[in-house]
């Protein structure tokens, strides 16, 4: 009888990328509510600008010894962080314009492309579960 | 927060940046204008714009005030229209009819420099808005595609 490998990272049908790519999209759509609320309160006195860094977090769990499971990356959330090395203006408002609009059409394309990604290989499953 | 949570945020800064144009607008048209709502001449007023709230949660608000981690934010809330406590021109104009006796008008405390530069930063402000708020429409009607 022929040995079935063993599948380390596997949950069914969706391997370890699909749930990665899933909680890239959940961070990335969190980082843009964020931004959206720093260019916001761009004229807030004294508002401290935030930001959501989920691409470290998530390249953490996967790396290393203390790697995490797929179940447990697919219960991974992102919380905003507050920026405190921004430059401050006089009024104590730490949002830069400019730099905010960089990041937010930055966030919105990796989205997309995530998006795209995780549409190609959902086309790919659905070929295969076809089988035509 | 829902999926829609950031074309709300950006709702709440251009209806904020309005408001700071409306102000600014009613200060500019009452420049010169010597008898306001109190008798006196008028005074310049400003729109006092604040973070809103997370939501209404108590475990948000404790993390917000401990500073620790921030909570996403529910976009900007303006909490007041004050007025502008410095001091008022006095103009030499003896041919005013509130002129005192010495010839002189008090007139109002807006400088329309200032408020067409703050005019600029709140149409500016708007903009950048309009632009996260399309910027987070087109993210959603991408998230649409995965279903095709």
């Amino acid at each position: 009888l022929g040995v079935t490998p063993e599948l380390t990272h596997s949950m069914g049908l969706f391997d370890l990328t699909q749930t990665v790519l899933e909680r890239a999209l959940s961070g990335s759509a969190e980082r843009q509510t964020v931004l959206a609320n720093n260019v916001a309160n761009a004229n807030t006195v004294g508002y401290k600008r935030s930001d959501v860094d989920f691409q470290s977090t998530l390249a953490q769990a996967l790396d290393g010894p203390g790697a995490a499971s797929q179940g447990q990356i697919a219960d991974m959330s992102f919380t905003p962080q507050t920026d405190t090395s921004a430059t401050m203006r006089a009024d104590g408002n730490s949002v830069d314009m400019d730099a905010e609009m960089a990041k937010l059409s930055e966030n919105s394309v990796a989205y997309q492309a995530l998006i795209s990604i995780a549409h190609a290989r959902l086309q790919m499953l659905s070929t295969a579960i076809s089988s035509r | 927060m829902g999926l829609f949570g950031g074309l709300d945020i950006s709702a709440s800064g251009m209806s904020a940046e309005r408001l700071r144009m409306d102000v600014i607008a009613e200060n500019l048209a009452n420049a010169d204008t010597t008898r306001g709502p109190n008798g006196g001449p008028y005074r310049r007023k400003e729109v006092v714009l604040q973070e809103g709230g997370s939501g209404g949660s108590f475990a948000a608000t404790l993390q917000g005030v401990q500073g620790a981690q921030s909570s996403t934010g529910g976009g900007v809330e303006v909490t007041g229209i004050v007025n502008d406590p410095s001091p008022l021109k006095r103009v030499y104009d003896p041919g005013h009819p509130d002129a005192d006796a010495q010839g002189y008008v008090t007139m109002p405390n807006v400088e329309p420099v200032t408020e067409m530069v703050d005019l600029i930063t709140a149409s500016r402000g708007y903009e950048a808005n309009v632009q996260a708020m399309n910027a987070s429409k087109s993210m959603f009607t991408k998230t649409l595609d995965i279903l095709r």
